[in-house]
């Protein structure tokens, strides 16, 4: 029934378009409540996005710039100097960086769901502390990623304080090992990321934790299900919805990652290097630092429509979890 | 559900242009203020002029120098604004990190500020893209090209490209050696003359391999490696004192590659491998490099003037056993790293005989010296090194003889662009010194060096 009202509002579009004003009318404040906040939408992300699409067609170096959107355009060279290219500086490193981040996504989204929903379950429970437990775990989420990724940056210097517990008192391994070069850089991005992300994980699904109804739990007790069992069976299923928000999350702030790793080399100064450049990174390096401004925007859009392509797979995986009862 | 798809990839979408928005610093910001200015813009948004009642009001960008950036400034300018009534300066002081997306913000849109601080390496870069005004006309009133140290006035032109100079140079940022006569001694080095040559500074740095002090064990050279804002300064010297040079004589071709600039990379490098230089400092940064040396971690470092001003400030007892050596003689010439900053005035400018009368009157060898009082750098202006300023510091000396064979980098438009690759390439070098690509290989780092050549001529190329 409901359908075939909406089609014959479709059919008379005079009779939607009064429907429409007649809402605005009726909804005065409400649109006028929001429009700030879709001008702001508009001047910070629409245009942005259409000015970077335009400049991805543009050759815009130092000389060109100052023309700006007028600057010669070139068609899709800047994309062939992405993808194609071998001899074009944007290229170089390109795949190295493409292998790390897919690396340190994978892991960092595997180890940071997992970890957070332990600590959520563990949460979950009534226990004495539970309150500064909660709060202790959520400093790491309070620190700007820049910030940690200079502190991490000192911490695992040869001299720093992780070898300092690792081999003075550990005695893990012989040597202090170089972390910050070689491919133990992996290692070295991936354990502050993890600390960082778990905090807000945690809490979302902690969250979505406290939303299970405690009788679906004593009902699983009652068919003799074990802790496990009421985990798998319960649990998991009723925070698909929370988790495949989390995994989307992680997605996006995996590919464009960029502070921590930054921060971590130099300050920004450094080159993580052929073990450490992550896409956000190289791209950074490769085009804006050199100047190759519509290259760079080429390269973003790549980047953008991959990531597109990821959130589409996760579409069809999670579509079913994210239909909401109406 | 095409409703729910569309929408996803809209969040996705936005969230990819907040990036878009993070990382493409210069060029997003330039849209927004493109956005705000026309073709005709340069007018539309700007007042009509400065002046406040008979004041002209000089607008001023400049970087954190000093530890009281605004106030120092201020402070040297106190008889400049005494004499001059009807000027009024207003100062911003920019961070290092932002200053470079303002600056070139301000090029394309014209809505700059009358002055601006630009170092060294970016006066080219942002003159090639036609913003900056010619001072040629007004270096008389400066005493003269004679006035300042030969080598800083080269940075103020876009080299092979005509002989207007873009900027009057500021001050000059240069690296020697800083010992510790302490254990110079012990080691049995004199260094008055262990270290005029590179083969003599290498002896003695194996001299002092070994010594302890309080039971540490001290690292004869410490320098920091890849992670650092300095590595290609750090490099710079050695390449040159090889007889190497960044670009060819087109201006158009990188040589970074070549055999003279392997050699200097090579000798420099090797002091790692050979057990001279601490391979755990080549993770740290210049800053971190000068705190381990002020705490007595290191026999001898390169670094900047300011370090002078550091100790004395921060350590005067351990001030008293550093002594400072001028940078040593490679086989093909002695040559010592230039860099620095000087000061130039927007074409968008409205104020431009104000800033003219400023900018005059910070080439003046009493401004000069009192603002590198404060700066712990050096003054461009050859009178200030007759002055008390270098004769009350015997640490300052080594700096002054380098101002006799101190160098800068080639003042073309692509060198800026340009760092970020060879900062890149030299990276490698060290990456392979410190066995990331297993024992270390002489060949790789020839290897790095052609690779990083033939992006860098991509760049000296592009117009």
């Amino acid at each position: 029934m409901k359908h075939t009202g909406k089609k014959r509002e479709v059919r008379s579009p005079k009779k939607k378009k009064t429907g429409m004003l007649e809402r605005i009318r009726q909804n005065k404040l409400a649109y006028c409540l929001i429009a700030p906040a879709i001008i702001a939408m508009i001047v910070i992300h629409f245009i942005p996005i259409v000015s970077g699409i335009i400049m991805s067609f543009l050759k815009l170096n130092q000389f060109t710039l100052k023309k700006f959107l007028k600057a010669p355009f070139i068609g899709l060279d800047n994309y062939e100097a992405v993808l194609f290219d071998a001899n074009s500086t944007i290229r170089s490193g390109f795949f190295d960086a493409l292998r790390n981040t897919a690396i340190f996504g994978l892991i960092c989204s595997i180890l940071v769901i997992s970890i957070a929903m332990l600590l959520a379950v563990l949460l979950n429970r009534k226990f004495r502390f539970r309150g500064i437990a909660r709060t202790l775990l959520m400093t790491p989420w309070v620190v700007p990623s820049f910030v940690v990724g200079m502190l991490w940056g000192f911490m695992w210097q040869q001299d720093g304080i992780i070898n300092r517990i690792l081999v003075d008192i550990l005695h893990l391994f012989p040597n202090k090992p170089f972390w910050l070069t070689g491919p133990a850089v992996m290692v070295a991005i991936i354990i502050p990321t993890i600390w960082r992300q778990v905090p807000f994980v945690m809490l979302m699904l902690l969250a979505g934790l406290q939303q299970i109804p405690e009788e679906y739990y004593e009902a699983a007790k009652i068919d003799g299900a074990n802790a496990w069992r009421s985990f798998c069976n319960v649990t998991l299923p009723l925070l698909r919805s929370v988790l495949s928000i989390q995994i989307l999350n992680g997605i996006i702030s995996y590919v464009y990652s960029f502070n921590i790793v930054s921060m971590m080399f130099g300050h920004g100064a450094g080159f993580p290097g052929k073990y450490g450049d992550l896409l956000m990174t190289n791209i950074n390096r490769n085009s804006f630092q050199i100047w190759q401004f519509g290259t760079g925007a080429a390269a973003t859009v790549v980047v953008m429509v991959c990531v597109m392509g990821l959130v589409a797979i996760w579409y069809r995986i999670f579509q079913n979890d994210l239909v909401v009862d109406e | 559900m095409k409703v729910r798809l569309l929408s996803c990839v809209l969040v996705v979408m936005l969230l990819a242009t907040s990036f878009v928005g993070c990382s493409s610093k210069n060029d997003t910001n330039t849209s927004s203020d493109k956005a705000a200015t026309t073709e005709n813009g340069n007018e539309a948004g700007e007042t009509e002029s400065n002046k406040t009642g008979d004041k002209t009001t000089v607008t001023m960008w400049v970087m954190p120098n000093s530890g009281d950036p605004e106030n120092n400034l201020k402070e040297v300018l106190v008889p400049f604004l005494e004499q001059n009534k009807d000027i009024d300066v207003q100062l911003t002081v920019l961070d290092w990190g932002s200053a470079w997306t303002k600056i070139t913000t301000a090029a394309t849109s014209g809505e700059g500020p009358d002055i601006t601080q630009l170092g060294t390496t970016q006066v080219a870069a942002v003159a090639a893209m036609g913003a900056l005004e010619d001072l040629t006309g007004i270096y008389d009133k400066f005493g003269g090209e004679e006035a300042f140290v030969p080598a800083t006035l080269p940075t103020t032109q876009i080299l092979g490209a005509g002989e207007e100079r873009y900027a009057a140079p500021w001050f000059i940022d240069t690296r020697a050696l800083f010992y510790r006569k302490d254990i110079c001694e012990a080691a049995g080095v004199n260094p008055e003359t262990d270290f005029e040559t590179w083969d003599k500074f290498k002896a003695a740095l194996e001299k002092m391999k070994g010594i302890t002090v309080e039971g540490k064990e001290v690292a004869p050279l410490m320098m920091p490696g890849k992670n650092d804002w300095n590595v290609i300064h750090n490099f710079a010297p050695w390449i040159w004192g090889a007889g190497g040079e960044f670009i060819a004589a087109d201006n158009k071709t990188s040589v970074v590659d070549s055999e003279e600039a392997y050699e200097g990379v090579k000798f420099y490098t090797e002091l790692a491998t050979e057990g001279l230089m601490s391979m755990a400092a080549l993770e740290k940064n210049s800053a971190e490099v000068e705190a381990s040396f002020n705490a007595g971690e290191a026999a001898v470092i390169i670094s900047g003037a300011y370090e002078i001003a550091t100790l004395r400030r921060e350590q005067p007892e351990l001030a008293e056993k550093i002594g400072t050596a001028p940078f040593p003689a490679g086989p093909k010439g002695r040559y010592a790293f230039f860099g620095g900053s000087g000061l130039s005035v927007f074409k968008s400018s409205k104020n431009k005989e104000a800033a003219y009368r400023v900018i005059e009157y910070l080439m003046s060898t009493d401004a000069q010296v009192a603002y590198q009082r404060f700066c712990g750098n050096l003054p461009t202006v050859k009178a200030a090194y007759e002055t008390e300023f270098v004769s009350e510091e015997p640490l300052r000396e080594a700096f002054k003889t380098q101002l006799d064979f101190g160098k800068a980098y080639p003042s073309v438009a692509g060198w800026g662009p340009s760092e970020t690759l060879l900062q890149k390439g030299l990276s490698n070098v060290w990456d392979n010194v410190m066995g990331v690509y297993g024992a270390y290989k002489p060949e790789q780092t020839k290897e790095f060096l052609k690779q990083t050549a033939s992006e860098c001529t991509i760049i000296y190329n592009q117009q």
